[in-house]
């Protein structure tokens, strides 16, 4: 069983991890214009999302921007 | 108490954005005597502003960034301010912010907070940055929260009421988000950020 750690919560995988960060945010349905990625702390630009593989145990924060200020 | 306003003297913050969250952020660290203070916005005041923005009506038509250095001088004109008037970019938001120690997002649009707290985080050593997400709306006051993502991350609001939704922003709701920002600014300039 595959596993990631999403914003404290474990999320469980049935088959394979999706292959990369983008394809995970495409699975949750998460616009990657607006969220800022931390992959085990380490903060992803938006230009390494499709280049960021992702493994089984890994600690992810996602922090999903929303208008107004 | 001397120690906590030394600190705080000492210290700079960057205000990115001067509208409901940024010109409420500015007025408060200035009330609690913040040495340094740069503040940026493009952008100039609007009657639509005035329900939650801290400007006057004498003011509709200035730069933000000229109206809030003339109200914070009328606060406190110990507080050193810097103002910005061009827009914030990727490119320029390191240069703009050097002397800060910690930098509050401000902003209204989702992908230039994003590219703000991106920048911050990849670009500039140290520093933090304190963001908001989800502020809009009016009542449900405890569903606003601070949360601390990382040394250099920290993220308030309640993650999901955008003005997307069709909700408005109105000067309650706004202001507990920028109290956040002022409050989490201030306790890691003291605690945390030793000079």
């Amino acid at each position: 069983m595959n596993v990631l750690k999403i914003n404290d919560t474990e999320k469980k995988f049935e088959s394979d991890l999706p292959a990369t960060l983008d394809r995970l945010l495409e699975q949750l349905n998460v616009n990657a214009e607006t969220v800022v990625a931390e992959v085990d702390g380490r903060i992803i630009e938006r230009s390494e999302f499709d280049k960021t593989k992702l493994h089984s145990g890994q600690t992810i924060e996602l922090i999903r921007f929303v208008p107004g200020g | 108490m001397n120690e906590f306003y030394e600190k705080l003297k000492k210290a700079t913050v960057g205000i990115a954005g001067l509208g409901g969250l940024g010109s409420t952020v500015a007025v408060a660290l200035a009330r609690t005597a913040i040495g340094n203070l740069v503040i940026a916005d493009f952008d100039t005041v609007e009657k639509s502003n005035l329900n939650r923005q801290h400007y006057f009506i004498n003011q509709l038509g200035e730069y933000k960034t000229d109206a809030m250095i003339e109200n914070l001088k009328q606060i406190n004109p110990e507080v050193k301010v810097e103002g910005y008037k061009q827009k914030l970019t990727a490119e320029n938001i390191p240069e703009v912010f050097a002397d800060a120690d910690i930098i509050a997002e401000c902003f209204d649009r989702a992908d230039q907070k994003k590219m703000l707290v991106e920048t911050v985080l990849t670009k500039m050593e140290r520093v933090v940055v304190v963001t908001v997400s989800g502020l809009a709306g009016y009542g449900r006051s405890n569903e606003i929260v601070t949360r601390r993502i990382s040394n250099r991350l920290v993220v308030i609001g309640d993650g999901n009421s955008g003005t997307d939704l069709n909700l408005p922003l109105t000067a309650g709701r706004v202001w507990l988000a920028a109290s956040h920002q002022a409050n989490a600014i201030v306790e890691i300039l003291v605690d945390e950020i030793i000079k």
